[in-house]
This record gives structure tokens, C-alpha cells and sequence, in this order.
């Protein structure tokens, strides 16, 4: 039962400067996950709520009090670690119950609350065992007990699936989105896999260069990219970019040529755009279909059973993915013409600010 | 790890490993070798691996030409543990402010250190007497114990130091997340880890003492009580001649306890020298 807000935070190291003002307000109850490449200051903002690293300034508030100051332990934040950081000579038992120790409660107390928690990670059995007999998602359960034993009002998760292969991946991602509701906690939660990102945030941070560049919901994210960074981060294969000119705007939206002479009345709001201006047409390509349109010459098919991920190169050597049928019948080496829905594109102009899509999908709430 | 080398390459190897372990090992031999002939026979006879007049008389007599040999060897371990304790007391927690805190000066105090190393202590034996007059602490087990203690700390800070810089740091943020205080990490996470490299450097400190205490206690001491073995072996010197094979004995019996305590750590020795040489 916790709010989080960070107010205007920012950390430089020298004058390299890390985050610069980053400003957050996390909801009660929230899976909130902090995404974007490596060093884009992710995991340094998640230190600096953790308290193991203090801001060059700004405020931390945790239920509305002021925590900028406050020792770890007194913030009422829990942290795993991508390591897992467990003490390898203390026993499973020990493990979990080392915040409790640290804590000073009674023995019973500590046995009835590690049992609690091992209940719920289905660790009963392996108690006795030291770490070093654990296998990978064992371990990271042990880890997570220990930051659930005393009852933290924000867990913050520090790239956890990371060192697990992708099957465990994919089974740990289902157990931490159970684990959440089941709390009823608060969770921020740092990746670079943006697809750990869309499956199990409530609402996702895209940070990038210490700014952030997006705060909303997955699909949000996903139809409505406030950027062109966070157009090609969110989405998996990446967002194709065609370069494009703006030959006028009408009430329908921006008319653009693309490379290649094709031209096109795309539906965005078109205040900011100039006849002239140079721009560029995002299409995801899951939004591409075999037409006349543009034209690529084909260079690898993959063939994934559903659908088909056809990588090719456009005549002026662009390079363009498509998300194609999985029976399709194109063949690698040949050209293929591809079109999309004019309602699909997205529309970057020259800063990479997105022109806002008038017929996207509704948003949830 | 497979065997890849081939016969030839063994027997070289063997053959190498032989004649340096002659060379490492054969003043040990020639003490043993010393200690169990007569002494009419020592400065006569050619040399002989093995000879028939072997008798153990020497390691008998020893305790009647010097009386006090057992309290010269029970000084040394003494005085040697004394040193390791205090010495370790003081190098734990430096060793790890050395390792994880940041403070002025720090570097350039360790290089401090370091050259501190390079003088040995015959050079600083007319400064120490005079601290230790003035301290009146000349003639006491002190005299021994606060030298050797100067002397091994900078070691111990350093070799200390790069083993606790290997314990990952998450596992202390972990525990100062959970709450747990700088001492209590140390105490309960650090340490623990920290176990083969305490042993290494405890051994380390512990030779080292072994080694140094002669040279304070010929110049810091002269009540015999409490003098330690290597300055109780003079007495085997004698006004008219040396009882080599007697003197031999003595000094042989007075490593044997430390001999036998290394054995049984010998394998914490191994894996605490090649500890993070791989990726768990």
C-alpha cells in the first residue's frame, strides 16, 4: 500500500550527467518497469529509490513523506538484485530470514513469517539447502522471499529474470505479475527486454539519455509512440522508418512521397508540419501486407509457423521487415511489393516528436 | 582438467620438480640429517644419506643442555599468536575501509604502507629500543609482540584488501538494504566469505612473526624466561664447542607444532590463494 513520486530527480557523476530531471508519479498498487538501452540511467534511478545511491538533487516521496534522507530500511523498499545477492554460507532459512535477524525479532516470529514466505514461493522443501544447491529460478525465488519477509510498502526489482535461460524467463515473468496481485504491492521493476516491459507492466517508463521519453500504458506505448525512440524500442520486430517528404496538409491528414515516388494521405494531426518538410513514416510490420505499394527485394524469410518475418532491402538500400502470413507464399530473392493501411502509420518529424494519429485504437484506461 | 601431457613431458617435469624441491628442501634434510648422529660423528664422517650410528639421543639430550627448551619453544607460539591475534584485530577492519570506503588520502596511504615495508626492522632497532625504553617495555613479552605487530600490518592490509575487494558488493548493499549496519554486514556476511583469506593472511602474519621474533628478542630482551626458541637455541652454543646435533633437534622440535597446525589448514591455504581465479 504505497505511492511513489520522484520529484525532479537528478544525478550527475562528475560532469557526466546521468538523469536530468526526472519527475514520476507512481500509483498505489502499480507494476511500474523502467525500460531502455544500457546505460540510459535505469538502474541508477532504481538505486537512488533504493537509497543506495543519493541524487544530486530532487525529492523522493513514498505515501506522500518525504524519504530523500532516509536509511533503506526506513523508506520501506525491498530490492533484488540481478545477481540475486545471496549469502552463499547461510541456508535457505537464513537467507530469507536475514532482514528479520537484522530486525531483532523473536525466533518464533522469524520462524512463523521465512514459513509464510516460503509457503508462497513454494521454497518449504528447500529450507535446509544453501544457495549453491539451487538452480537459477530457485535462487531468484529465495531472493524475492527475502525482500517479502518484511512486508516492504514498494518492492523495487533490480533486471531479475536476467541471468535466467528464456523458458525460465517466460515462467518467472507469469509468477512475478501472480506474486504482485497477490501482494496487492507497489512494484518498480528495471529490464532492458522490452518484452518483459509489455507483459507484465501495468505502466511502463522509456528512458532514454537520462530523460524520460514515455510514461503510459503498453499499448499506449505501443499505438501511440510519443517519440521515435520509443516507437522503434516498444514493438517486436522493430518499427520500419521510411524517410518521407511532406507535400501538403488537407483535412484528412499530411499528404507525404515516399522514397520511390508513392504517395499518401496519412491520418495525423498536421499543426506543426510544412510543405517540404522532411519526415519520417513509421510502419510496425505486423502493418504490412503484400500489395503494391513499396517494393523490397527479399532477402530472408523466417518462417516462425503463424506468421512469416520477411527481412528485405527497399531499392535505395533501406532496409524493411515485414510481418507476413505464415503460409505465405514469397520466396527469398524475389521482389515483393508491400502496402499498409494509411490509419497504421506513424509520422516522426525531423526531431523525432510524433504527429499525433487521430484513428488509433481507443486507449485503456 | 585432462592430462595432456605426454610420458616424455612427465618425466621432465618430475625431474624438474625433483631437483627443486632438492634445492628448497635440503638444508631441512641436512638438519634431520645432523640431528640424529652422535656429535663425535658429525665433523668426521663424509656425507651419507643414510648412516648406521642414526639415533634419536639428540632430541633426548636437548632437554638437559637447555633446561628451559620447552619454555623457549612455548614462548615462540606465544609470542607468534600474540602478534597474529593483535595484528589481525587491527588489519580486519582496515583491510575492509581500505577495500569499500572512500577517504582522503587513501591511496597514498597504502603506498605508505608499502614503502614502511621496505625497511626491515634491523634498520628501525635503535629508534624502537628507545620507544620501548621510554614505554618501559624492554624485557617483557611486549617488547616482542608491539614490533612484530608494526611490522606485519601493512602486509596484512594488503593482502587482506584484495581478497574483500572479490566479495561482490551486491551482497552488501543487499544486506544494507535489509537494514544491517556496516559492523553487522561485516560481521555476518563479509567475514564468513571472507574465511580463506582470513587463514592465508593469518598464516602469513603468523610466519612472519615466527620468523622476525629473533631479531627483537636479542636486541628488546635478555630475561630467559620469556625469550623465544630462535634466541634459545644460543645456549646450545657453548664456551667450549656447539652441540650442533642437540641445537638442530631443538629447532626442529620447536616448528613441529606450527608444522602440524599448517598441515590441517593447508587446504583452506589452496583455496584461499586461488579464490576468484574462477567464475563460480
Amino acid at each position: 500500500m504505497a505511492t511513489l513520486d520522484l520529484q525532479s530527480i537528478m544525478k550527475s557523476f562528475g560532469t557526466a550527467q546521468v538523469l536530468s530531471g526526472i519527475d514520476l508519479a507512481i500509483r498505489d498498487r502499480e507494476f511500474v518497469v523502467f525500460v531502455g538501452p544500457s546505460g540510459c540511467g535505469k538502474s541508477t534511478l532504481l538505486r537512488i529509490i533504493a537509497g543506495l545511491e543519493a541524487s544530486s538533487s530532487g525529492r523522493i516521496l513514498i505515501d506522500g513523506v518525504d524519504v530523500s534522507a532516509a536509511a533503506p530500511v526506513d523508506r520501506g523498499i525491498a530490492m533484488v538484485f540481478q545477481s540475486y545477492a545471496l549469502y552463499p554460507h547461510l541456508s535457505v532459512f537464513e537467507n530469507i530470514a536475514f532482514p528479520l535477524r537484522v530486525a531483532s525479532l523473536p525466533e518464533a516470529e522469524v520462524k512463523q513469517k521465512v514459513g509464510r514466505a516460503a509457503e508462497i514461493l513454494q521454497l518449504t522443501e528447500k529450507l535446509g539447502l544453501k544457495p549453491g544447491q539451487l538452480s537459477g529460478g530457485q535462487r531468484q525465488r529465495v531472493a524475492i522471499g527475502r525482500s517479502i519477509v518484511r512486508n516492504p510498502k514498494v518492492f523495487l526489482f533490480d533486471e531479475p529474470l536476467s541471468n535466467l535461460d528464456a523458458a525460465l524467463r517466460g515462467e518467472m515473468r507469469v509468477e512475478l505479475s501472480a506474486l504482485q496481485r497477490d501482494l496487492d504491492a507497489t512494484m518498480v521493476y528495471v529490464t532492458h527486454d522490452q518484452i518483459e516491459a509489455m507483459t507484465m507492466a501495468h505502466r511502463i517508463v522509456v528512458l532514454n539519455k537520462g530523460r524520460i521519453e514515455q510514461f503510459g500504458t503498453p499499448m499506449e506505448l505501443y499505438h501511440h509512440p510519443a517519440t521515435r525512440f520509443v516507437a522503434t524500442f516498444i514493438g517486436q520486430p522493430n518499427m520500419n522508418l521510411l524517410p518521407a517528404t511532406v507535400i501538403g496538409t488537407a483535412p484528412e491528414g499530411l499528404t507525404v512521397e515516399l522514397h520511390g515516388g508513392t504517395r499518401m494521405t496519412l491520418p495525423v494531426d498536421t499543426e506543426t508540419a510544412r510543405s517540404g518538410d522532411k519526415v519520417e513514416v513509421g510502419v510496425r510490420p505486423e502493418s504490412l501486407q503484400l500489395g503494391s505499394g513499396v517494393t523490397m527485394r527479399l532477402r530472408v524469410l523466417e518462417r516462425l509457423g503463424g506468421t512469416a518475418i520477411a527481412y528485405g532491402q527497399m531499392p535505395d538500400g533501406l532496409k524493411v521487415c515485414a510481418a507476413l502470413s505464415g503460409d505465405t507464399t514469397v520466396h527469398e530473392g524475389e521482389d515483393v511489393g508491400l502496402t499498409f493501411a494509411p490509419a497504421d502509420a506513424h509520422v516522426f518529424d525531423a526531431n523525432g516528436r510524433v504527429m499525433r494519429r487521430r484513428q488509433a485504437p481507443a486507449l485503456a484506461a | 582438467m585432462i592430462d595432456r601431457l605426454t610420458l616424455l613431458q612427465k618425466i621432465g617435469v618430475y625431474i624438474a620438480t625433483f631437483f627443486f624441491l632438492l634445492f628448497i628442501l635440503m638444508p631441512f634434510i641436512e638438519m634431520i640429517r645432523v640431528s640424529l648422529r652422535p656429535m663425535s660423528h658429525l665433523m668426521t664422517a663424509d656425507f651419507t644419506w643414510w648412516s648406521e650410528d642414526f639415533s634419536l639421543q639428540a632430541y633426548r639430550d636437548m632437554w638437559v643442555t637447555v633446561p628451559l627448551l620447552g619454555r623457549y619453544i612455548f614462548n615462540s607460539i606465544f609470542v607468534a599468536s600474540s602478534v597474529t591475534l593483535i595484528t589481525m584485530i587491527v588489519v580486519i577492519p582496515a583491510a575492509y575501509a581500505y577495500a569499500r570506503l572512500e577517504f582522503p588520502f587513501k591511496s597514498l596511504s597504502l603506498g605508505g604502507f608499502l614503502a614502511v615495508n621496505m625497511f626491515t626492522g634491523a634498520v628501525l632497532l635503535i629508534p624502537l629500543y628507545r620507544v620501548l625504553r621510554t614505554l618501559s617495555m624492554l624485557n617483557t613479552y611486549w617488547a616482542m609482540i608491539i614490533p612484530g605487530v608494526a611490522f606485519l600490518i601493512p602486509t596484512g592490509i594488503w593482502l587482506l584488501r584484495s581478497y574483500l575487494e572479490k566479495i561482490p558488493r551486491d551482497l552488501e548493499e543487499a544486506a544494507y538494504v535489509d537494514g544491517a549496519s556496516r559492523l553487522y554486514t561485516l560481521r555476518r556476511v563479509v567475514l564468513p566469505l571472507a574465511a580463506p583469506g582470513l587463514i592465508v593472511v593469518g598464516t602469513a602474519v603468523f610466519i612472519g612473526a615466527y620468523a622476525q621474533q629473533f631479531l627483537f628478542a636479542i636486541t628488546f630482551n635478555n630475561v630467559r624466561e620469556i625469550q623465544p626458541l630462535p634466541a634459545g637455541l644460543y645456549e646450545f652454543i657453548g664456551y667450549q664447542d656447539v652441540t650442533w646435533n642437540e641445537m638442530m633437534a631443538a629447532a626442529l622440535t620447536g616448528i613441529t607444532p606450527v608444522m602440524i597446525v599448517f598441515l590441517f589448514l593447508q587446504k583452506y591455504l589452496v583455496a584461499g590463494l586461488t579464490a576468484g581465479a574462477v567464475k563460480e
